[in-house]
């Protein structure tokens, strides 16, 4: 026996594959879609792991420091790292920033990282290109989503920092992408207003006169000088040692030091819930709608197809060609375009996804994931077909 | 006889209660093996009825019908699967070929009987015997739209034959011909039906080839009547 | 079998799609290998650097302001004026303070005056005294012979006790007189020294480096109306990281790069390390100073950067240090061996500014390290040694 639905679809195999690219880029669509949601999941997971951190010490009551605002005073560390299970802590500072250098203005987060000692929570992982910090100061590191390059000098509030490193995917928690610098810099930049701005506040100091008393020599200076220091951090990020689970070493810490202390469970799901949560929903019903599009385009293709043969459907029945075998043939003409759909879609996917501003994961168990809904919606959408098909009279192969 | 199709008053009414129609109200026929007969009649007469009921298309509401010696209907159908009926004992030819327009000439032949599970070789062989009966031969690989009208007609009347049935049911197969082609059609039947013992019943109104049968059918209101026809040499 | 032209069309869009598609899963899902770029490790000396941030100081800066609450009555220099030791740098107004000394000194000439008059008081007293005693003599003798009373010798010998007492009155008057000059020239020497102090001097030779008050303002004691530095003493107070300070001592040898001047290095030595460091920062302090000041002075306050040069250490292993990764809370690098990773601990030691990292334990000479990579990589994972990364 010969393969009915195949040699219809060589027959017309130019339609055919018009179709199926057609419906393939409407599957790539849907599997981008799928992929933004996953990329922004990667984002949030990425930036978590990329810390090398197994706790975050934060403000008591916030759900910082991504997902709000905290501020701890930077001393903290220090009795940290004497608790038990405690294998090194190091400050950081997370600073959302807009940042321009020559023709780029880019939107990028800087994180203030302890750069004195290799191998500290917070530091990124790996390079692509260049070198870790070396000096305290005025050195950067930049995620290659910046745009930057070796030796670029680039301005946050009132310094200049040389970038000496590269590195990749390492981003923040919305997909901005980050720039590393020296701890005490970035405390600076945090809380350091900008020129007129401290030239405002010097002002309403000097002007007040429990600040500027004349019978006390000094104070003015006094003040100014604490206004212009930033003693705190966002966060402790804690790595535990090896022996000790996350939790037995976060309690103590949340009883004693008075302080909020998220595991890494807890900070994915603060991230994913708290921040992704609309973004999915939004996401979520796109395919669904894509889906559903999906299906009512392969069902009218294929019932076009069928119509258009539905002379030829009543001639094989009268030369006794079963149901069920021109059931197979709607079927399998349905299952073809939706192969082709996949394959174009899966391609089309690929190559376009580098191209979008946010970073989209394409994960082989999604494709799978795909390829079976596609199937199942192929087969579906053939029953109108096939319904019309099994309804032909034999008998209208024989005119009036 | 063994091969050939007796049709024993066959009645066929379509509707029920007041709005019933006797399409057939007894039909008598009989068509043996090699023979070529014209079923002849104005529209409305019951043709297309007759024709259905023949080709086990509709289902008769009485009588009998008697294929190949096999008793295929007595008041009701005695055979289970029609369309197996239709592919190994009725072939059909119409007025257009109606040839499956992605299989190629061959495939478009051999395609019965390989519905009937037969391998795509011998099933192959088989269609190609016909279509060297039928001088198409050289035709076996090509698209049906690359052949003429006539190459068509042909390719569709090896298709009617290739699973030898005992009856052949024609409809109307020479109306869009010229009197040269339609005699060459006729001429074609009548080798056919006697090197495969088929017997052949032709539906027609073309007075270009009535002449050429020995007997024909007429039917009017549902009955037919035999008459004795010209039987013209070709 | 049934090869015409339509299977061939057919095979033609079918086989370049299918290879797509396998190229699409070989390359970017898991399957795909990380490119990677590798080093040899060598065997080299590095010269560490420390590297801090400081504000140009004056090690000698001087306060010059009244001791005592005042009105300011000029300023007699500027920023930036050079003044010698002992300029008069400005005047507090001295309100009645000259008029006390003018009214000391009528004081001391009405002293003065009172001496004359005691001693005149003492002459005529001495004189008084002379004459009882020539009475009181005569009295005597006229009363030895009996020419006069006795009470008339009584009157005149209480009148020569008188004339002595009266002469000792007219002595203690010229002491108190006296007495009373020193005084009044004391309490002059007094005003006058405070006067003086409301005349600020230069205590040496420097800069003028502010001007706090104009004349006329009203300053508390303890205030400076003028600030000035020595600029021969200009110095970096600069910034160590705790961490990264390792070595640093007074002596060696550094280089200073001022802010508004990046494109010059000034040579310069550690003066000294501070004893206390900054416990709050953590970091350590020290004072680097110009081994030639620049011929431009730098402001006070303008930021440097300092880079202290250490020795050179001894050859060891060097890797650079974006080798460096941290695999489950151990530093450590990918060592590279028939095309697949391992991950090996090491000891990390000295390093310079340039990210050359001298390793003390768990590498040597001529071992293959990964060193910048498109992905984080793990154990297992599938590398492709590649020039350089593409991002």
């Amino acid at each position: 026996m010969i393969s009915l639905a195949g040699r219809d679809i060589a027959h017309s195999w130019g339609k055919f594959v018009f179709t199926g690219v057609g419906l393939g880029l409407l599957i790539g669509v849907t599997m981008t879609m799928a992929g933004v949601y996953r990329g922004m999941v990667d984002d949030a997971k990425v930036l978590l792991d990329n810390s090398g951190a197994d706790l975050w010490v934060v403000q008591q009551g916030t759900l910082g420091p991504y997902a709000e605002a905290s501020s701890i005073y930077d001393d903290e560390y220090r009795g940290i790292l004497g608790m038990a299970g405690v294998d090194a802590a190091a400050n950081v500072t997370y600073l959302t920033s807009q940042i321009s250098q020559g023709d780029l203005d880019v939107r990028v987060m800087v994180a203030g990282i302890v750069t004195t000692v290799l191998g500290l929570p917070g530091q990124p992982r790996f390079l692509v290109k260049g070198r870790h910090i070396t000096r305290g100061h005025y050195e950067a590191v930049a995620d290659v989503k910046t745009g930057f390059n070796i030796g670029d000098e680039v301005k946050i509030r009132r310094n200049h920092y040389t970038v000496v490193g590269l590195t990749k995917r390492m981003v923040s928690s919305s997909g901005d992408p980050m720039l590393f610098i020296p701890l005490k810099d970035a405390q600076e930049a945090q809380f350091l207003k900008d020129n007129d701005a401290i030239l405002n506040q010097r002002r309403r100091t000097a002007a007040n006169p429990a600040f500027n008393n004349p019978a006390v020599p000094g104070l003015l200076d006094a003040v100014l000088a604490s206004q212009s220091v930033n003693p705190f951090v966002n966060a402790v990020l804690v790595r535990v040692k090896a022996g000790f689970t996350p939790e037995q070493v976060a309690e103590p810490i949340r009883k004693w030091k008075r302080l909020q202390v998220y595991t890494r469970a807890q900070m994915e799901s603060i991230l994913i819930e708290k921040l992704i949560k609309t973004a999915a929903k939004q996401i979520a019903m796109f395919l669904v709608i894509l889906a559903i599009v999906s299906a009512a385009i392969v069902a009218f293709i294929i019932y076009t197809l069928t119509i258009g043969k539905i002379r030829e459907i009543a001639v094989l029945k009268l030369i006794g060609t079963k149901n069920r075998t021109i059931a197979a043939m709607i079927i399998q003409q349905s299952i073809g375009l939706g192969l082709i759909g996949f394959v174009i879609g899966k391609i089309a996917a690929t190559f376009w996804a580098p191209v979008f501003p946010k970073y989209i994961l394409l994960e082989p168990s999604d494709a799978a994931t795909g390829f079976v809904l596609i199937m199942v919606i192929c087969v579906l959408a053939s029953l109108i077909a096939i319904r019309a098909a099994l309804k032909v009279d034999p008998a209208e192969a024989i005119g009036g | 006889m063994a091969r050939g199709i007796i049709i024993e008053d066959l009645h066929k009414q379509y509707g029920v209660g007041d709005t019933a129609v006797e399409a057939l109200k007894g039909v008598n026929m009989q068509v043996g093996p090699g023979e070529v007969v014209g079923l002849v009649g104005p529209s409305g007469s019951g043709k297309s009825t007759l024709l259905k009921c023949l080709g086990a298309v509709i289902e008769p509401s009485n009588g009998r019908m008697i294929l190949g010696g096999e008793s295929i209907y007595n008041q009701k159908w005695n055979i289970k699967d029609l369309g197996a009926l239709r592919r190994d004992s009725i072939g059909f030819v119409f007025q257009a070929p109606y040839l499956i327009p992605f299989l190629d000439v061959i495939d478009n032949v051999a395609l019965i009987l390989m519905l009937a599970g037969k391998s795509n070789d011998e099933s192959r062989k088989r269609a190609m015997e016909l279509l060297e009966a039928l001088d198409v031969a050289h035709r076996a690989k090509a698209m049906p739209s690359q052949l003429s009208g006539g190459e068509q007609q042909r390719v569709a009347i090896a298709r009617a034959l290739v699973s030898r049935p005992p009856v052949i049911l024609a409809d109307e197969p020479t109306a869009p011909l010229d009197s040269e082609r339609a005699l060459a059609v006729m001429k074609i039947l009548n080798e056919m039906a006697k090197q495969y013992e088929t017997a052949i019943i032709v539906v027609t109104h073309d007075e270009k080839i009535i002449p050429t049968f020995k007997r024909i059918y007429h039917i009017r209101d549902g009955k037919t009547i035999e008459e004795a026809g010209e039987g013209r040499e070709i | 079998m049934n090869v015409n032209k339509r299977t061939l069309g057919l095979l033609a869009v079918v086989v370049p799609m299918l290879l797509l598609f396998i190229y699409v899963g070989m390359t970017s899902g898991p399957l795909a290998p990380v490119p990677v770029t590798t080093a040899k490790v060598e065997n080299k000396g590095v010269s560490p650097a420390l590297f801090g941030i400081g504000i140009v100081e004056a090690r000698y800066a001087y306060s010059i302001g009244p001791i005592a609450p005042g009105h300011l009555q000029a300023v007699y220099v500027d920023v930036g004026d050079r003044v010698k030791q002992g300029q008069l740098l400005a005047e507090m107004e001295p309100v009645d303070l000259d008029e006390k000394i003018v009214s000391q000194s009528m004081a001391i000439k009405r002293a003065r005056d009172g001496i004359t008059t005691a001693k005149a008081m003492l002459k005529e007293a001495e004189a008084r005294l002379n004459f009882a005693q020539i009475q009181e003599t005569r009295y005597r003798k006229l009363l030895e012979i009996k020419s006069i009373g006795d009470e008339v010798y009584e009157a005149k010998k209480q009148e020569l006790q008188a004339a002595v007492s009266g002469k000792a009155i007219a002595k203690a008057n010229v002491n108190s007189a006296k007495k009373e000059l020193s005084r009044v020239q004391s309490d002059r020497k007094g005003l006058s020294n405070l006067r003086d102090n409301l005349r600020l001097i230069a205590p040496k030779d420097g800069v003028i480096s502010a001007r706090r008050f104009e004349a006329g303002s009203a300053v508390m004691s303890g205030q400076a109306v003028v600030e000035m530095i020595d600029p021969t003493s200009l110095w970096i107070n600069a910034r160590f990281d705790q961490q990264r300070s390792a070595g640093l001592a007074a002596g060696l040898h550094a280089k200073i790069q001022l802010r508004s001047q990046s494109q010059k290095r000034y040579a310069a030595k550690v003066q000294r390390v501070e004893i206390m460091a900054d416990a709050v920062t953590e970091e350590i302090l020290a004072k680097v100073a110009f081994n030639h000041l620049p011929s431009l002075m730098p402001p006070i306050g303008e930021l440097a950067e300092v880079t202290v040069a250490l020795p050179e250490l001894p050859a060891k292993p060097v890797i650079p240090n974006a080798a460096i990764k941290q695999v489950d809370g151990e530093v450590g690098v990918w060592l590279v061996s028939d095309g697949e990773i391992a991950f090996a601990s090491i000891t990390v030691g000295e390093n310079n500014l340039n990210g050359e990292v001298q390793i003390l334990k768990g590498l040597q000479a001529g071992d293959e390290i990964v060193v910048y990579s498109k992905h984080a990589l793990k154990q297992g994972s599938k590398i492709d040694v590649v020039e350089a990364i593409q991002p």
